[in-house]
């Protein structure tokens, strides 16, 4: 037992050495960063390419891309494309932590209002000047397209959208005679009609993470203010709404522990009669509950339409050696064909303007209410402070749910800290 | 920075008795090697390299073109006053202390009924193992399930009992949120406790049990004087090593709740992961972070002094 004692105190001074001498190396001054690479530093394309891409898609979104890329170096046999699918919860700490270890892949694909943080952060390219040469800009909604421009530069183009609307479930509002709410006015009478004992009227989501931001700033929009007034008038009716059909019972208080797929449970189960939801859980409810009658509607209006945007960009590291490969990887996969066949497959709406006048999406009832709520759909460009933004939003709507301050208080206290952290 | 040395290396560490000592035991180092440079890698590079930028202003700006500039202490000082800090390391301190002082007594308590032989005791104690086997998604995952105010568990058993008139959402009211997220924790706890327990009281002679009945002592009295006695030791490395488990803790809450409602769980690892990756404020959560591993280190100096201690009396 004393040896043991003994070889632990050796132990910790070779560890007390080891980390003196670690101690200095971290103190030595930082390696210089790596500098951009140059459009025409590039290996020609002929020459045998591996791009490196990271995406974090799963199911048939994953299986789409995989055609498409099958697809893609059967046509350019120089090109090898290594695809790696990072659960989206690490994406954005693998992408940090890459950029630090300087180990990035080539393209990345990412949820559209985190494009400009990593913007910011110096992660993705500068390709303004190969947009340009594109000459495709106005083929893009503005919506999707403002989600790729960080101080008027292009970091990327848009991959596809997504919005938010209204879903509703024909067995509860057939036999009361109920059409989907065209105002806010409606839209609580709706909620209050279709509630039962065992059923809330509306769900959506209020959970803290980005889904509650996601699901609330629509209805700030739709007063015809933003971020920047959130306290006015419109900003506190907006909250007071959510505010309402959860003290009115209309509305489970639960919503702040639900993300989308929790309130998307709530709709499949019965329990919830109207849920506010995006695109992404067409295929889910198909295929959960093949026998549900349901429809969707666009958003209720109140001094105008809106609905938020959601989606992912692509974009191109700024450390890549294969700026040119990637770059023709990008538009091949823009060419209205091929985006075509890959958005269907995936079940996603197109950011391409000209393509959303397509019948896959103009003729399906469902897809065609999506596309017209896209008309009004908001990106959230709130500049790379978006995330802390975001979280005031949560919890501003957390504290007036949950009764523990004002609706007046709670958007006084978030634009306090919001004001600060929005680009000048 | 020469506080930051001292502190990571206590000067008592360097000083040797004798310098020809040295070169005789290099070959005893070289055993060493191996597991010094593991651990320089992995533990010791990434806590120094967090202290480095715990004193620069490490934001979006910065973060890849390293031309943050030196604060010293500024980003300790912007953490300490931000009021979210102080209440994140108070629900922290919540939280260890509530989940420690149940899981310590529940596990201690299943110690000694396993201590004892009862037909299926190896089947029980397999499965009590359950709740430390489980991923810690699975077993937060189904903890919010059950504490959820629409069709949780927990409110159907209150109210059927007669304990509540009204469901309750449990992870959604401020004043019961900490508490759900508290009550998971001890479940995935108390079996850590007792294994851990169990082989401190296995090793208690029975000779003593059979002098203490001899004398004529109760089954209270002989735990009150023997048994705790002799498990005070492994007792407090149980709660230390707990306490450096507890306060870290980082799923279970975020699962649950994640930090909400507004902040009403956001413990200190939730608030540090935040602050760097959410918010991209790198250099402020590197102090946050720091502060973080400050009681940790406290505590685990405390257990290493502790085992060294019983080691050298026994």
């Amino acid at each position: 037992m004393k040896n043991n004692a003994v070889s632990r105190r050796k132990f910790l001074e070779g560890l007390a050495l080891g980390t003196g001498v670690m101690f200095l190396a971290s103190c030595a001054p930082p390696p210089a960063p790596a500098a951009p690479a140059e459009a025409g530093d590039a290996a020609p394309s002929d020459q045998p390419v591996t791009l490196a891409w990271w995406d974090y898609m799963t199911a048939s979104n994953a299986a789409a891309l995989d055609t498409q890329m099958a697809k893609y170096m059967d046509e350019f046999p120089a090109i090898t494309i290594e695809r790696t699918s990072i659960p989206f919860a690490d994406l954005k700490q693998k992408l940090l932590q890459g950029a630090a270890a300087g180990q990035l892949p080539d393209v990345v694909i990412i949820d559209n209002p985190d494009h400009s943080s990593f913007s910011a952060l110096g992660v993705f390219a500068d390709v303004t000047d190969l947009v340009q040469s594109w000459g495709q800009e106005s083929n893009y909604f503005e919506g999707p397209w403002a989600s790729t421009l960080y101080q008027g530069k292009n970091y990327g183009i848009p991959d596809n959208s997504n919005c938010l609307v209204l879903w509703y479930n024909k067995a509860f509002t057939e036999p009361l005679g109920i059409q989907p709410p065209a105002d806010w006015d409606q839209f609580k009478e709706v909620s209050a009609a279709l509630t039962e004992e065992d059923r809330f009227g509306i769900v959506m989501s209020g959970v803290k993470s980005e889904e509650g931001t996601f699901q609330w700033l629509p209805f700030l929009w739709m007063t015809g203010e933003d971020l920047a007034t959130l306290d006015s008038d419109g900003g506190k009716a907006a909250l007071q709404l959510w505010v309402d059909l959860v003290d009115g019972g209309y509305m489970s208080p639960g919503i702040l522990n639900w993300t989308q797929g929790d309130v998307k449970g709530q709709f499949v189960n019965g329990l919830a009669a109207m849920m506010v939801n995006g695109p992404w859980q067409i295929p889910v409810l198909r295929e959960e509950a093949p026998d549900m009658d349901w429809d969707v509607a666009t958003l209720p209006v109140e001094k105008q339409g809106a609905s938020i945007l959601g989606g992912e960009n692509t974009a191109i590291v700024n450390s890549t050696q294969n700026l040119d490969a990637a770059w023709t990887l990008l538009t091949w996969r823009q060419e209205p064909e091929n985006l075509k066949a890959y958005l269907i497959e995936a079940g996603k709406l197109p950011s391409h303007a000209e393509l959303a006048k397509d019948e896959t999406w103009t003729s399906d009832p469902a897809l065609s209410v999506f596309v017209e709520q896209l008309q009004v759909a908001k990106p959230r460009a709130y500049g790379p402070n978006y995330p802390e933004i975001s979280n005031a939003i949560q919890e501003m709507m957390q504290a007036a749910i949950s009764g523990q301050k004002s609706v007046d208080v709670a958007v006084a206290d978030a634009q306090a800290i919001i004001t600060p952290l929005l680009p000048a | 920075m020469t506080e930051a040395r001292d502190h990571v290396v206590p000067r008592r560490l360097i000083e040797k008795p004798a310098g020809g000592a040295r070169l005789r035991n290099l070959g005893q180092y070289l055993f060493l090697a191996p597991a010094l440079v593991f651990m320089l890698l992995t533990m010791v590079y990434p806590v120094l390299s967090n202290l480095r930028m715990s004193v620069y202003d490490v934001n979006v700006a910065t973060f890849l073109s390293n031309s943050a500039p030196f604060v010293g202490l500024d980003n300790y000082v912007k953490v300490v006053s931000d009021p979210a800090f102080q209440n994140a390391f108070r629900l922290s301190v919540y939280f260890t202390i509530g989940s420690l002082v149940f899981q310590f007594t529940i596990g201690f308590a299943l110690a000694l009924l396993f201590n004892r032989s009862f037909p299926g005791n190896g089947l029980l104690r397999a499965l009590m193992l359950l709740g430390w086997m489980l991923p810690t998604v699975v077993s937060a995952s189904i903890f919010r399930w059950m504490f959820d105010g629409g069709n949780g568990i927990i409110n159907f058993l209150f109210e059927s009992l007669g304990l509540l008139d009204a469901p309750r959402h449990w992870l959604i009211e401020p004043n019961t949120a900490l508490i759900g997220t508290i009550v998971a924790n001890i479940w995935v706890g108390i079996p850590f406790n007792m294994i851990l327990l169990l082989p401190g009281l296995q090793s208690i002679p029975d000779s003593l049990y059979e002098a203490a009945s001899i004398d004529g002592a109760t089954p209270w009295q002989s735990f009150r004087r023997v048994t705790l006695p002799l498990m005070r030791p492994v007792a407090l490395s149980v709660l230390l090593l707990g306490f450096i488990y507890t306060f870290k803790v980082f799923d279970i809450v975020y699962v649950m709740t994640r930090g909400g409602p507004v902040n009403a769980t956001t413990v200190l690892p939730i608030y540090v992961y935040q602050l760097a990756f959410n918010f991209f404020r790198f250099g402020d959560g590197a102090a946050a972070a720091v502060l973080l591993l400050l009681p940790l280190s406290i505590v685990a100096v405390g257990y290493l002094w502790l085992s060294q201690h019983e080691e050298s009396s026994s």
